[in-house]
C-alpha cells in the first residue's frame, strides 16, 4: 500500500502539484477576500456604541461556522442561483470559505481593539491623536498579532473545508479524494491516501508559515515568548 | 493663564461632578487639585483639554475660550500625564517622547534633539541608553519619567498631570516628586496637578484647590491651607499634624534669628560675657576669624574668666542649613536632645541661630495673624483664599 502510494506520487508530481495550487488559489483567493472584509467588519463594530452590533456580528459570524458544508454549499447553490451566479465550482466555494472565515478574523480583529489597554487610549487622545490616528498607530499596531492569529485560523480550517468543494465541481486535491471514493479498489485508496496527505501537508505548512507571519508582525516591544 | 468660570459638569447618568468651581491658576504656578475620591477632581482636569464636554461655564486659557477651539489643536498644546502612564507598549522610549511633535509635524532633527534633550531632563540618563528601549524593558518609575517626558513634548504652555506618581512605591515617588520640582523650576509651566494625597499636594503645590462633592472649599497656598483651614472639613482633610506639616515647608532661613550673637575663639571670656550680657542669652556662638562656626560657649564661671574662649568652649557638628525645612531642623534637636542649632552656610560661616523657642513663637504667631483659633468653623475673610458658594 505505501509503496503504491510512493510510485504513483512519484510518477505524478506535476498533477499533484497542480492541484495544490489550485487548493492554494481557492484559499488564498477566499481569505484574501475573507480578511478585508472580515477585518473592516471588526474595526466598525468595535467602535464606540456598537456593543450590541458587535455582539449580533460575532454570534451570526458563529452560527455561520455551525452549518455543515455540504449543507452551505447547497444553500449558497440556491441563492447564488438566485441572483445569476455560477451555482457550482470556483465561485461557490469561495463565498463558502469567506463565510466560513469571518469568525476568527472578525472575533480576533474586535477583541484586540476592545482590549487594548484605556490609558493607552486616554493617553493618545489626550495628547491630541485624531480618531484615525489612533486607529492606525495605536490600536491596529497592538491589536494585528491577535488578528494574525485569527488569520491563521482561518486559513488552516478553509485549507481543509476547500477540500469538500470538490464535491460541487471545485478544483484542488479534493478531487483526487473524490475520485478515489468512486473507484473502489486498490488505486481508489491510492487517490484517497495522496490527497489526504497533501490537504494536511498543505494545513501544517500555511500553519507554519502564518506562525512565523504573526510573530514578524509582532511589534518588538510588545513580543513574549520565543520565536516559532 | 487658566480661568475656570462657573464650571458646572452634570454627566449623562445625572451625576453633578462639578457644581460651579470658579477660580484661576497664574501663569508658571503649579495648582494641585485636590479632594477626597468622588470630588470632581479628575472631571474638571479633562474639563480643560476637553476630553470630556463641559456642561456649562467657561473654561479660558491664556483668555481663549477652550470651548471655541478645535479640540484635538488644543491637546496638542497641552501635555498631558496620568497614572497609569499609558506609553504606547509598541514604541520606543524616543517615538513615545515625540509623540506630540510627531503629530505637530516638527522637523527631523529639532525631534531627535528634542527627544535627548528631554530624557536628559527627566533623569534618564545617558538618553542613550533608553531612547531605543522600549516600555517593558522600563522600571514602574521610569515609564512614569517617559509619561512626563511625552507630556512635555512638545513644550506645552500647560501641563495637566493626573496622579501622576499615584501608582509608584513611596520611595520612588518621593523621589519623583523632588526631581518634577527642579524640572519646574527649570521649566515654570503652568501646571494642573490632580491628587487625593494631601502631603504631595502641600509638597508639590504653589496653590491648592481643595474640593469636595464638585464644590471648591478652598484655594490657597500651601502655608495658609495649614495654618488657616476654612472649616473642619479643611482642617481634618489637612490632618491633625497640620503643624508639623507647615514645618516641612517652611525654611530655616524664614524663621532663623539672622544675627545670632557670637563672639570670636580667640576673645577672652570676659569679652564673651560682656556679650552674653549685653544680648541677655546664656550661651553664645563662637566662631574663627573667618566667620565659620566653631561651637558653643554656655556662661563660664566666674573663676574662668582669664582664659580664652578656645580654651572653654564646647565643638558642636549639629548644624542646620538655611535650606532646610524647619522640620528637619526640628528633628535634629530633638535626635540630639538640643533647644538650639547654628545655621550655617556651605563654607560652613555662620548665618543665623534657630531655637526651640523661636520656632514656637513663629508657629504661635502665624495661627494668630490668620485669626485662627482651634475649633470654630467657618472663619470669615481669611486672607488669600476665595471660596467660592453656590
Amino acid at each position: 500500500m505505501f509503496q503504491d502510494v510512493w510510485v504513483w506520487t512519484s510518477r505524478h508530481w506535476s498533477y499533484i502539484g497542480e492541484l495544490i495550487l489550485q487548493h492554494l488559489r481557492i484559499v488564498l483567493i477566499a481569505n484574501g477576500i475573507g480578511i478585508v472584509v472580515g477585518i473592516l467588519l471588526g474595526i466598525y463594530i468595535s467602535g464606540k456604541g456598537r456593543e450590541n452590533l458587535a455582539d449580533l456580528v460575532i454570534y451570526l459570524t458563529g452560527i455561520l461556522l455551525t452549518i455543515p458544508s455540504l449543507a452551505m454549499y447547497g444553500i449558497l447553490m440556491a441563492v447564488l442561483g438566485a441572483i445569476g451566479l455560477p451555482r457550482v465550482g470556483f465561485v461557490p466555494v469561495v463565498v463558502a470559505l469567506i463565510l466560513y472565515g469571518l469568525l476568527p478574523i472578525v472575533r480576533n480583529t474586535y477583541t484586540a481593539i476592545i482590549e487594548v489597554d484605556p490609558a493607552v487610549i486616554e493617553a493618545g487622545l489626550g495628547m491630541g491623536m485624531s480618531y484615525w490616528q489612533l486607529l492606525t498607530k495605536i490600536k491596529l499596531p497592538l491589536a494585528i498579532p491577535v488578528i494574525m492569529a485569527g488569520v491563521r485560523q482561518a486559513v488552516v480550517m478553509n485549507v481543509g473545508i476547500a477540500t469538500i468543494g470538490a464535491y460541487i465541481g471545485a478544483e484542488g486535491l479534493g478531487q483526487l479524494i473524490f475520485i478515489g471514493i468512486q473507484n473502489p479498489g486498490r488505486m481508489g485508496n491510492v487517490f484517497v491516501v495522496v490527497g489526504a496527505v497533501f490537504v494536511a501537508l498543505l494545513a501544517l505548512v500555511s500553519d507554519r508559515i502564518l506562525g512565523l507571519l504573526e510573530y514578524l508582525t509582532t511589534p518588538r516591544g510588545v513580543r513574549t515568548g520565543r520565536q516559532p | 493663564m487658566i480661568e475656570l468660570e462657573k464650571v458646572v459638569k452634570i454627566y449623562p447618568n445625572g451625576t453633578n461632578a462639578l457644581r460651579g468651581i470658579s477660580f484661576s491658576i497664574e501663569k508658571g504656578e503649579l495648582c494641585v487639585v485636590v479632594g477626597p475620591s468622588g470630588c470632581g477632581k479628575t472631571t474638571l482636569l479633562k474639563l480643560i483639554n476637553r476630553l470630556i464636554p463641559l456642561t456649562s461655564g467657561k473654561i479660558l486659557i491664556e483668555g481663549v475660550d477652550v470651548q471655541t477651539l478645535n479640540p484635538i489643536q488644543l491637546r496638542r498644546r497641552i501635555g498631558y500625564a496620568i497614572q497609569e502612564v499609558g506609553l504606547f507598549p509598541h514604541m520606543t522610549v524616543r517615538e513615545n517622547i515625540l509623540t506630540v511633535p510627531k503629530l505637530l509635524k516638527w522637523p527631523k532633527e529639532k525631534q531627535l534633539h528634542r527627544a535627548y534633550e528631554l530624557c536628559e531632563l527627566v533623569g534618564l540618563i545617558p538618553p542613550e541608553d533608553f531612547l531605543n528601549r522600549y516600555p517593558s524593558e522600563l522600571s514602574g518609575g521610569q515609564r512614569q519619567r517617559v509619561g512626563v517626558a511625552r507630556a512635555l513634548g512638545a513644550d506645552p504652555p500647560v501641563l495637566l498631570m493626573d496622579e501622576p506618581f499615584g501608582a509608584l512605591d513611596p520611595i520612588t515617588r518621593e523621589k519623583l516628586q523632588d526631581e518634577f520640582l527642579r524640572i519646574q523650576a527649570e521649566i515654570k509651566k503652568t501646571v494642573v496637578f490632580v491628587t487625593h494625597d494631601v502631603n504631595e499636594a502641600i509638597k508639590m503645590g504653589d496653590k491648592i484647590a481643595l474640593l469636595r462633592e464638585g464644590k471648591l472649599i478652598q484655594y490657597a497656598t500651601p502655608v495658609e491651607l495649614l495654618f488657616s483651614p476654612k472649616d473642619n472639613f479643611v482642617r481634618d482633610f489637612v490632618g491633625a499634624d497640620r503643624t508639623l506639616k507647615a514645618l516641612r515647608l517652611l525654611k530655616v532661613w524664614e524663621i532663623m534669628d539672622p544675627q545670632p550673637p557670637k563672639v570670636r575663639a580667640d576673645q577672652s571670656l570676659a569679652e564673651a560675657v560682656r556679650e552674653m550680657d549685653h544680648w541677655k542669652v546664656n550661651f553664645i556662638g563662637v566662631v574663627d576669624q573667618e566667620e565659620r562656626f566653631l561651637g558653643w560657649l554656655t556662661r563660664p564661671f566666674q573663676y574662668l574668666v582669664e582664659k580664652k574662649v578656645a580654651e572653654v568652649m564646647a565643638p558642636c557638628a549639629t548644624l542646620a542649613t538655611p535650606n532646610m525645612p524647619v522640620s528637619e531642623a526640628l528633628s535634629k534637636m530633638l535626635e540630639n536632645g538640643v533647644g538650639n542649632l547654628a545655621v550655617v552656610q556651605e563654607e560652613g560661616k555662620l548665618v543665623g541661630l534657630i531655637t526651640f523657642e523661636r520656632m514656637l513663637k513663629v508657629l504661635r504667631d502665624s495661627y494668630l495673624e490668620n485669626k485662627l483659633t482651634p475649633d470654630i468653623e467657618g472663619v470669615k475673610d481669611v486672607s488669600g483664599c476665595m471660596g467660592v458658594d453656590k
